[in-house]
């Protein structure tokens, strides 16, 4: 029983010193209030001082206003409850949040404000969110076909990358006759096979699956045999006298065993197949932010390049965020390196 | 009724510059159901590679080791197996660590009582849910331990399973050990570079010399159990392997 509660307060323990771990900076008042301060700043400035340019500032100062009242909301959370893990983040980044207010106020007074950055190729955030809002259908159904195609694409080329991977660092035979064959096939970029991919595939949505697919195979196909190969030979040899069947081995020692590598190969994946999505929604597609931004180019609209590429910012990133999770669940027997 | 038997068994490996290596030679000793051998001898002289042999682990060039009259061929699920760094999977639970064995032999209708009454018994009571690296070396080892026992192997054999333990902690493992042997009668083999381990837990001891590793000696203990290292006749069997293993 008593070794029951000491496991429950380590756990506990365990989970605060994670938090100040991963959050480091202390919480501060006086950075706080700035943060919140710098938007209201932000608001004032952009409402005050008379634009240049043909803009509906309305998007961009209700953004401010979420903004503003977010801060608020956690400053004040954090200082009513004095702990817990919205107010050790939101402590954390209170300096980062002046310095976006900063840099929110002297990019609207370049661009909107003094025109010293000028349209059409720097436009204002305030353009921006505008062009998002007005946009707001052709980008939303963009972006669900993009995250559709990527997804889609993403598991197809990870799964037959692991696939490959554990059997050819399991088995010397498939080593043998695949492993050259990955090495030179593999080394080769997505991105050349494009042209072909266009007319061999009897549509184009299949030529980007594959594109994609294909730029991700490799690397997680690769890191894949390494970690087969790196795990330690005393767990087969365990495997072994506990009677376990190859099919179990494979189960419960060569998949788990891969895992750390296979995350690092899926990491390096991840970058290059928000590449190629773009890349081949640009040359084939008819739908999808990569496609938007072709259009955009072609009627000369820079404003929607950078709307689809705020969107892609925020995609990508949520997309990063998700897989961390997964790779810290996955990774979750792992010792903690904190250093 | 002899058990395990090895004969003229020899094995040589081959060492970073390709040339050959006679790690052991000539080894004979049989054992009987139910006992319990200790083998000693410095570092390097094979022990690790003579308990390979009779886990199936590794295969001799020369000689052969029986089991209860069969070849031994390859590895099975009746002699256990303690490796040196215990070796739980990094990635499983303590309790599912304990259990694999029988989960790969019974599927999910294993005995779950049996797992339970190790977890006790090796003192790993809340921490079934621990991963490896969260527990102690102690624990982490008896956990190994519990592994394999829960087979119910007809042979265990142990690496070194105190080698990296403290002393306190290594005294514990050992009353642990001792008393599973005492209720289930499995026949051990320990591997141990602690001559008063061995004395406090065998019925035999093997004393190898170093390198090529050839038995020296094999030593029965006259003691009775329960067995006192304070004993005048435990300290002058001490004594008595302590000077067989003086080689040089
Ligand atoms: N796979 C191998 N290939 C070549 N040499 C090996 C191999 N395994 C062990 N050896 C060598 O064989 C000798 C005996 O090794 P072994 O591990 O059996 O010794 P040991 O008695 O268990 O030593 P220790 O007490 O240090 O564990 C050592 O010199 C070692 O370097
Ligand atoms: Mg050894």
């Amino acid at each position: 029983m008593s070794a029951l509660t000491t496991n429950a307060e380590h756990k506990k323990n365990k989970k605060k010193r994670e938090l100040t771990l991963k959050y480091w900076k202390p919480w501060s008042q006086f950075w706080n209030i700035s943060g919140i301060v710098i938007i209201l700043l932000a608001l004032v400035e952009n409402i005050s001082v008379p634009s240049q340019e043909d803009v509906n500032n309305k998007p961009y100062q209700i953004f401010l206003i979420v903004y503003f009242l977010y801060l608020s909301f956690t400053t004040v959370w954090g200082w009513i409850f004095r702990q817990g893990h919205l107010r050790a983040y939101s402590g954390h980044f209170s300096q980062l949040n002046v310095s976006l207010g900063i840099l929110l106020i002297v990019q609207d007074l370049l661009t909107e404000k003094f025109s010293i950055l000028a349209q059409p190729f720097f436009v204002s955030f305030a353009q921006i969110i505008e062009q998002i809002t007005t946009d707001h259908k052709l980008l939303w159904d963009s972006t669900v076909s993009s995250t559709v195609l990527w997804l889609v694409s993403f598991i197809v080329g990870a799964l037959i990358g692991v696939v490959f991977g554990l059997l050819m660092g399991r088995y010397r035979q498939f080593n043998y006759w695949a492993f050259p064959y990955l090495k030179v096939i593999g080394i080769i970029p997505a991105a050349a096979w494009m042209p072909l991919t266009l007319v061999i595939f009897p549509t184009s949505y299949m030529s980007e699956i594959f594109l994609i697919a294909f730029a991700v195979w490799f690397p997680v196909a690769f890191m894949t045999i390494g970690g087969v190969q790196g795990i330690s030979s005393e767990y087969f040899e365990s495997a072994k006298t506990l009677g376990f069947s190859e099919w179990r081995i494979m189960w419960k020692i060569v998949i788990p065993g891969s895992l750390p590598s296979m995350f690092i190969g899926i990491f390096t994946a991840l970058g290059l197949s928000f590449t190629m999505l773009v890349i081949s929604e640009m040359m084939g597609a008819k739908v999808g932010l990569g496609w938007y931004i072709n259009w955009a180019r072609g009627v000369g609209n820079y404003t929607q390049v950078y709307a689809a590429i705020v969107i892609m910012a925020v995609l990508f990133s949520l997309i990063f965020v998700i897989s961390n999770k997964f790779q810290t669940y996955f990774l979750r027997w792992r010792e903690q390196n904190n250093h | 009724m002899v058990q395990l038997a090895i004969r003229n068994v020899s094995r040589t490996l081959q060492d970073n510059n390709g040339q050959p290596l006679e790690i052991l030679k000539d080894i004979n000793f049989q054992a009987s159901s139910g006992e319990f051998i200790s083998i000693i001898g410095p570092s390097g002289c094979g022990k690790t590679t003579l308990l390979r042999l009779i886990s199936g682990l590794d295969t001799p060039e020369k000689g052969d080791v029986t089991v209860d009259g069969n070849k031994v061929t390859a590895p099975n699920v009746s002699r256990g197996y303690v490796f040196q760094h215990g070796s739980l999977f990094p990635w499983e639970t303590i309790e599912e660590n304990i259990s694999s064995g029988l989960k790969a032999l019974n599927g999910r209708n294993y005995d779950k009582e049996l797992v339970q009454h190790y977890i006790e018994l090796m003192g790993l009571k809340g921490f079934e849910s621990s991963y490896p690296h969260q527990v102690s070396g102690g624990m982490a080892q008896r956990a190994a331990l519990a592994r394999s026992i829960v087979m119910k192997p007809k042979l265990l054999l142990l690496d070194e399973p105190m080698g990296a333990l403290d002393a306190f902690t290594r005294a514990d493992v050992q009353e642990v050990i001792h008393q599973v042997w005492q209720q289930t009668k499995t026949t051990m083999v320990l591997v141990t570079h602690d001559i008063d381990e061995a004395i406090y837990l065998s019925t035999r001891i093997i004393i190898m010399t170093p390198r090529p590793g050839e038995i020296k000696e094999i030593v029965t203990n006259p003691l009775d159990f329960p067995r006192n290292r304070t004993s005048t006749e435990f300290m002058d069997l001490r004594k008595i392997i302590q000077d067989k293993l003086n080689f040089y």
